[in-house]
C-alpha cells in the first residue's frame, strides 16, 4: 500500500492534536469527556485520510464528486474555520471586558 | 463555617429586597451583584442588609455570579450559596442544601426543582430537559436540574470554582467544573415559585439556542 503525503501528514496532525488534548487533561485544563470528543473528531479525520473510500457514501449522497463541488466544500471548510476563530476571539475580548468590570466592582469592596 | 449568599441581580428592584431579607436568616452575609441595572436594585438590596457590588455594565448572570463568588472569597466565606433575585427560589431551602456540605458528604449541592411536587409549566420542564441533555453532552455528567441557579459550594468548590462564561451558560460550566475538579455532588429537592413575572422573564427560544451553541462550541474548542 502506497501512501500519499496527505495520508501521512493528516494522521500525524491528528496524533499531535489528540496527544495535546490528553496532555491538557493531565494538566487539568480539559475534562476527560472533552478529550474523548476531541479524540473522536481527530480520529475520524485520520481515518478518512487513511481510508478515503470511507467517504464514498458521503460523496454519493452529497454529490461532491466533481472538482467544482470539491472546491466549494473546501472553501466552506476554510470559512467555518475563520468563523470559529473569530468567535473565539470575540469571546476572549468579552472575557477581558468582564474581568475589567469585575475588578472595578471588587475595588468598591476594598473601600467598604 | 462562614456562609455567604451570592445573588446576581439585574433590574430586580421590586424583588431583591425581600430575597436579601429572607436569605439573611440563614447565612452570615448576602452579596448582591447588581449587573448594570437601570433601576434601584442596588439601593434596595443595600437597604435590606446586603453587601452590594455593581457592574458598570450588564455582563450576564454568569459574570455577576463569579463577581459575587470572588467577593465572598475575599470576605473569608467558606461556603457559598447562589440563588436568583426574582423570588423564584425559597431561601427556606438553604439549610437543606447546606446539610450535605456540613456533613462533608458533598463539595457542591444542586437544588433540584423537579425533585419534589412543584407547579412547573410543561414548556419549562421541556427546555430544562434539553438543557440537561446538552450539559450531559458537553460535560459527561448528569445533573437532574443543571440549569437551576440555586446551588451551594462547599469549601473545596468555593475555592476552586472559576467561571469564564458570562451568560446563562455558566450553569453548564459549573457542572463542567464538577467533572474537572472531581467534586462530590449532591442533589436536594427544592421549592420553586413561578410567578407571572418569572415566567415572562424566562429566556427566549432564540436565546436558548444561542446558549446551547455556545456551550457545545466552547466545550469542543476549549
Amino acid at each position: 500500500m502506497q501512501f500519499t503525503a496527505y495520508q501521512i501528514v493528516t494522521p500525524l496532525i491528528s496524533f499531535i492534536a489528540v496527544t495535546y488534548a490528553w496532555n491538557l487533561v493531565l494538566r487539568q485544563r480539559k475534562t476527560i469527556w472533552e478529550a474523548i470528543l476531541w479524540s473522536m473528531f481527530w480520529g475520524t479525520i485520520a481515518y478518512i485520510a487513511l481510508f478515503p473510500d470511507a467517504l464514498d457514501y458521503l460523496t454519493a449522497a452529497t454529490g461532491i464528486k466533481d472538482r467544482e463541488n470539491a472546491v466549494v466544500v473546501t472553501f466552506l471548510g476554510i470559512i467555518s474555520f475563520i468563523l470559529f476563530y473569530l468567535i473565539i476571539r470575540i469571546e476572549e475580548m468579552e472575557q477581558r471586558q468582564t474581568r475589567v468590570i469585575r475588578k472595578l466592582a471588587l475595588k468598591d469592596l476594598d473601600k467598604k | 463555617m462562614k456562609i455567604a449568599a451570592v445573588i446576581p441581580a439585574y433590574n430586580e428592584g421590586d424583588r431583591a429586597g425581600k430575597v436579601v431579607e429572607d436569605a439573611l436568616q440563614y447565612v452570615d452575609m448576602v452579596i448582591v451583584v447588581d449587573d448594570g441595572s437601570s433601576d434601584d436594585t442596588a439601593a434596595i438590596a443595600k437597604k435590606a442588609g446586603a453587601i452590594v457590588l455593581s457592574h458598570i455594565q450588564n455582563c450576564g448572570a454568569g459574570a455577576a455570579t463569579m463577581t459575587g463568588i470572588e467577593a465572598a472569597r475575599q470576605l473569608g466565606a467558606d461556603c457559598i450559596v447562589t440563588l436568583d433575585a426574582d423570588e423564584q427560589h425559597s431561601p427556606e431551602d438553604i439549610p437543606a442544601l447546606l446539610a450535605p456540605i456540613q456533613s462533608d458528604e458533598a463539595d457542591i449541592v444542586f437544588a433540584n426543582r423537579f425533585g419534589q411536587k412543584n407547579r412547573i409549566p410543561f414548556i419549562r420542564r421541556f427546555f430544562n430537559s434539553i438543557g440537561n441533555m446538552i450539559t450531559f453532552a458537553a460535560t459527561g455528567k448528569w445533573v437532574s436540574d443543571s440549569q437551576c441557579g440555586f446551588k451551594v459550594f462547599g469549601p473545596k468548590a468555593a475555592m476552586q470554582v472559576n467561571l469564564r462564561m458570562s451568560g446563562y451558560e455558566f450553569c453548564t460550566e459549573i457542572v463542567r467544573e464538577c467533572a474537572q475538579h472531581h467534586w462530590r455532588t449532591a442533589q436536594v429537592p427544592a421549592k420553586v415559585v413561578y410567578s407571572e413575572y418569572t415566567l415572562a422573564k424566562g429566556q427566549s427560544f432564540a436565546n436558548g439556542v444561542k446558549t446551547a451553541l455556545r456551550i457545545l462550541l466552547r466545550s469542543f474548542l476549549r
